[in-house]
C-alpha cells in the first residue's frame, strides 16, 4: 500500500512541476521533456500497483509469478522498515512542502569561488576562469568559430549606444561585453540582479549577478558585473535591482586586476523576478 | 524554520533527483524488459565462453547501449541474474554511461566541437573497462550480488507466457526495481548536494596543484558531484583553463563509473568486498591511464 502512496506522490510530484512552472526554478527548460515523461511513467507505474493491489487483494499476496523484492521491506525490523518509507517520503516533502530556495549570494560564498579566478585573467592567460562572473562558452566552439559567434554577437551592439540586456540575452550580452570590454566602454548599459557585497571596502561597490543554469541548479555558476554607485548605498546582499550606467574598467583591489565596472547613473529596488535565473540555451 | 542554506542544498538535491529519475525510470524498464521478455538460452549463444571475448564483447555492447549511470546498476544486476557472467556484466556497466551516443555528442559539444575529447574519454573507459573486467574475471568467482539478488527467479522469461502477461510482468519489475534503486539514488543525491552546498570548491581546487594531485581532485570532484554523466562534459569543459587535458579525462572516466548515486546504488546490488575492489582498480586504471594522456 505504501508503494501505491509513493508512486501517485511521485506522479503528483511531477505532474506538480510542470503545471505550476516550478520546473524553471529547478532545471533549464531545454531538457523539460525528460521530466514530463517521467509524469506519464509514474502514472503507469502507479496504475499497475493499484491493479496488483486490489487483484491481488492485498500486498501482491497472491501474485503467482512472485519476484523477490515484492515484500522486501516489510520483512525487515521496523526501524529498517521506516528509515526505507522516510527515504522515499522525504524529497516528496521537501519537493512538495519546502519553500524553492533561490541560488543566491550565500551559494557564491559556500562556493567559495569568490571570484578569485578573474585576477589571473590579466595576470596569465592560461589561467583564466571558472564560470563565474564572466559567462565563457569558448569551450563549446571551436577557436575560429567562437571568435565568428563573438563578433556576430559584437556587431548587435557596437551600433547601440545603450544596451539593456533582457533576461534571455544576459548570458551572452554579458559575455560579449567581457570579451570585448573596449568596444563597449562609455555605452550604456542595463540589467537585472541580485546584489553581492563581495570583499571590497569600497561601500559604493558590488557586484549585480544572476545564477546561469546550464542543465539543472546543481550546476549552475553566478555571472554579472560589478558596479559603482554614485554614493553609498543600504544594499544588502540579495536584494533586486535594476541597474543603469555607463561602462568603464577600473583596477580592483580584492582580484588584483583591472576589470569592467558599471558606473550606476539610475537605479531602483525591483521585486524578485518570476524567474530568478537566465539559462544557457545554445 | 530552517537555515537558507538548509532550504538552498534542498533545492539542489530535488534538482538532481529531478534530472536523474527520469533515466533511473528508462532504466527499470529496460531491466524489466530483461526479466521478462529475454531467455538465458538468448544470452549464452551471444556472450562467448571465453573470458577476453566475453569481456570484449560486452564492453562493446555496453558502448552501443545508451545508459546513464542511475539507470545501469539495475540493468546490470538483472543481466547477471539472467546469467551473464561477472566480468562480462561489469564491463558492460562500465562502458554503457560513458561511451554512447547522447554522451560522446555532449562531450563534443562541450569541448569547442572537436573530436579528440569524446575519443580520449571513450578510448579510456573502453580500455578500464577491459581490463577492470579481465581482473574481475581472474579474482572473484560467483556473481558477487547479495543474497536477496541471488535467489533464483522461478519465474521470467519462459516462453510459456502470453505477450500481455509477460507485459505486465515487465511493469511489475520496473516498479520493484524502482523501489529496490531509488533509495540509494535519493540518498546518493542528498549527499551530492550538501557536498555542493558546505564544500568549498577552492578547497578541493587548491590541492591540485600538481599534475598527479590534479588527477586525483579531478576524480575526487566528480564521485563528490554526482553528475549524470550527459551534464557532466559541461562541467569539466568549465575547468578547461584550469586543469590539463588529462586530468579532465579523468573526471570524464571516473565520474559516469564511480559517483555517489551509483556506488550507493551499487550496495543494493554487490557484495561490499566486491565493491570496494571494483572502485580500487577502476580508481587504479582511471588515474594511470588519464596520467598517460
Amino acid at each position: 500500500m505504501f508503494r501505491i502512496y509513493i508512486l501517485l506522490l511521485f506522479t503528483y510530484f511531477f505532474f506538480h512541476l510542470h503545471a505550476s512552472g516550478n520546473i524553471a526554478k529547478y532545471i533549464n527548460m531545454k531538457y523539460a521533456y525528460l521530466s514530463y515523461s517521467a509524469i506519464f511513467i509514474f502514472a503507469l507505474l502507479t496504475i499497475v500497483q493499484v491493479y496488483d493491489y486490489f487483484k491481488g487483494g492485498g500486498e501482491a499476496a497472491g501474485e503467482p509469478c512472485c519476484d523477490h523484492d515484492h515484500s522486501d521491506e516489510k520483512d525487515k525490523p521496523f526501524y529498517q522498515r521506516w528509515f526505507f518509507y522516510g527515504v522515499f517520503a522525504f524529497p516528496l516533502a521537501a519537493g512538495l512542502f519546502f519553500p524553492i530556495a533561490t541560488l543566491d549570494s550565500t551559494i557564491v560564498k559556500s562556493k567559495g569561488f569568490s571570484f578569485k579566478p578573474i585576477e589571473q585573467i590579466e595576470a596569465a592567460d592560461h589561467y583564466a576562469q571558472t564560470q563565474y562572473l564572466k559567462p565563457d562558452t569558448s569551450v563549446y566552439y571551436g577557436k575560429e568559430g567562437y571568435d565568428e559567434l563573438m563578433e556576430k554577437e559584437l556587431s548587435k551592439y557596437i551600433s547601440k549606444e545603450h544596451i539593456a540586456l533582457r533576461d534571455d540575452q544576459f548570458l551572452k550580452g554579458m559575455e560579449t561585453i567581457y570579451h570585448f570590454p573596449g568596444d563597449f566602454l562609455g555605452k550604456v548599459i542595463e540589467f537585472d540582479g541580485f546584489a553581492f557585497r563581495g570583499e571590497s571596502p569600497d561601500q559604493r561597490q558590488l557586484f549585480v549577478l544572476r545564477f546561469g543554469v546550464i542543465h539543472c541548479v546543481a550546476d549552475s555558476g553566478a555571472f554579472g558585473m560589478l558596479a559603482e554607485f554614485p554614493e553609498e548605498t543600504k544594499l544588502q546582499d540579495d536584494d533586486w535591482i535594476h541597474v543603469k550606467g555607463t561602462l568603464s574598467s577600473m583596477y580592483y583591489q580584492p582580484f588584483k586586476a583591472t576589470i569592467p565596472v558599471l558606473r550606476v547613473k539610475e537605479w531602483h529596488a525591483i521585486d524578485k523576478p518570476k524567474e530568478p535565473y537566465v539559462y544557457r540555451g545554445y | 524554520m530552517f537555515s537558507q542554506s538548509f532550504l538552498q542544498l534542498n533545492t539542489i538535491f530535488i534538482s538532481i533527483l529531478i534530472e536523474a529519475v527520469p533515466f533511473v525510470l528508462i532504466g527499470v524498464f529496460i531491466a524489466g524488459f530483461i526479466q521478462m521478455f529475454i531467455t538465458e538460452e538468448m544470452l549464452a549463444k551471444v556472450i562467448p565462453k571465453n573470458r577476453c571475448l566475453a569481456v570484449l564483447s560486452a564492453a562493446f555492447i555496453g558502448a552501443l547501449f545508451p545508459a546513464c549511470e542511475c539507470g545501469i546498476v539495475p540493468i546490470v544486476r538483472r543481466l547477471i541474474l539472467k546469467g551473464v557472467p561477472l566480468h562480462a556484466g561489469i564491463a558492460f556497466m562500465l562502458t554503457g554511461p560513458v561511451i554512447n551516443p547522447v554522451v560522446l555528442f555532449s562531450t563534443y559539444l562541450a569541448f569547442g566541437s572537436q573530436w579528440d575529447m569524446p575519443f580520449y574519454r571513450g578510448g579510456l573507459s573502453f580500455i578500464v573497462a577491459v581490463l577492470v573486467g579481465l581482473i574481475i574475471s581472474r579474482q572473484f568467482k560467483g556473481n558477487q550480488l547479495i543474497a536477496k539478488g541471488a535467489v533464483r527467479n522461478h519465474c521470467d522469461a519462459s516462453g510459456k507466457q502470453t505477450f500481455m502477461k509477460k507485459f505486465a510482468g515487465m511493469l511489475r519489475h520496473a516498479a520493484d526495481e524502482f523501489f529496490s534503486v531509488g533509495k540509494y539514488l535519493i540518498i546518493g543525491a542528498f549527499v551530492a548536494a550538501a557536498m555542493q552546498t558546505y564544500v568549498k570548491t577552492s578547497t578541493l581546487l587548491e590541492i591540485g596543484q600538481t599534475e598527479a594531485a590534479s588527477h586525483l581532485v579531478m576524480m575526487g570532484l566528480a564521485f563528490v558531484l554526482s553528475l549524470c554523466s550527459e551534464a557532466d562534459a559541461f562541467i569539466a569543459s568549465s575547468f578547461r583553463s584550469t586543469f590539463s587535458t588529462g586530468s579532465l579525462v579523468a573526471f570524464l572516466v571516473f565520474g559516469p563509473m564511480v559517483d555517489i548515486k551509483n556506488v550507493l546504488m551499487m550496495l543494493d546490488a554487490f557484495k561490499k568486498r566486491f565493491i570496494l575492489y571494483l572502485v580500487a582498480y577502476i580508481a587504479i586504471f582511471v588515474f594511470i591511464g588519464s596520467l598517460l594522456i
